[in-house]
């Protein structure tokens, strides 16, 4: 179980990441800044397959405790803690010459929605079972 | 007539020395100053400095500075504390656009200077004065002071809270003839 559900969680993450990739592009491409220097592509990709790893490991440690209700609880809570993390990107501090600070958080926080919608976009496909 | 003449040059050449004696030099504002603050909790540069440096080391008694700081050119790095930096409940960066120093008098202090004079924030102003060095390099030059500010003193935010009543402010100043 284990198993399937880390592979789920590398996946998805990937998937994530790409999507922020893309998201980070069209984002540079129409407002100028795409802040590459801060949120870099080895930073997406650890964060995202990273942070479904985690998902992955609580998701396995809540089902020895709820059994039967484990998936409706962990969905709520993973998208909890999601919405709870983007106080992060509207309280980070940039480096001081970046011209339009006021953009970063219109970057950052969709950004950490893509794990979790990658998770729940995947796991009917690898982890139906689970 | 010839008298005259050599009277008038006399008089011209004297007025030209005498001239060159009570004007000091101007500089001109380089575009890498740093005019940035600090305390434990919040820090940042002010991005736009202005204004005019007339300075001569020989000659303190005819230099004098007239700068200025646009509050809204403030960057702490995070758009949620620019903006509460201008709000109206800080700085009120639409009511007072600028910070607004002008000097009265400048000594030598020690092995810099001293310059005092009115330092506007805020509406309030007040005689403040602000210790810096000078160092000449080239053709160019560098003028650089830190010291601190109470902002309470321009009643700039509520007193106590998240934020230190006293910021250390820096300021660097590269200028050119």
């Amino acid at each position: 179980m284990l198993k399937k559900l880390l592979i789920l969680a590398v996946v998805s993450g990937i998937l994530a990441a790409v999507a922020s990739l893309v998201y980070q592009k069209v984002y540079a491409e129409s407002l100028g800044d795409g802040f590459k220097n801060i949120i870099s592509l080895q930073k997406i990709f650890v964060a995202c397959i990273g942070a479904n790893i985690v998902a992955a490991i609580g998701y396995f440690l809540l089902s020895k405790v709820l059994k039967g209700h484990t998936e409706a609880v962990f969905n709520i809570l993973f998208a909890v803690i999601t919405i709870a993390t983007i106080v992060y990107p509207i309280g980070y501090k940039l480096p001081l010459d970046v011209e339009m600070p006021e953009l970063f958080p219109g970057l950052a926080i969709p950004m950490h929605f893509f794990p979790v919608l990658g998770w729940m976009t995947l796991k009917p496909l690898f982890a139906k079972n689970i | 007539m010839k008298r005259l003449i050599i009277f008038s040059g006399t008089l011209l050449l004297a007025a030209a020395v005498f001239a060159f004696n009570i004007v000091s030099p101007l500089w001109k504002i380089g575009d890498k100053y740093n005019v940035s603050f600090s305390s434990n909790e919040v820090g940042g540069i002010f991005k736009v400095f202005k204004g005019t440096i007339n300075f001569d080391e020989a000659n303190l008694a005819v230099s004098n500075f007239d700068v200025t700081v646009d509050v809204a050119s403030i960057q702490t790095g995070n758009a949620l504390q620019n903006k509460h930096a201008k709000s109206d409940e800080w700085f009120d960066a639409a009511k007072y656009p600028v910070i607004h120093y002008v000097s009265k008098k400048i000594v030598k202090a020690g092995a810099g200077y001293q310059v005092t004079g009115d330092l506007e924030i805020h509406g309030v102003k007040k005689e403040f004065t602000i210790p810096f060095n000078f160092v000449k390099k080239g053709a160019g030059a560098t003028f650089a002071g830190t010291f601190k500010v109470n902002r309470n003193d321009f009643h700039i935010g509520k007193p106590g809270g998240d934020v230190s009543d006293v910021i250390k402010v820096e300021i660097a100043v590269p200028v050119t003839k």
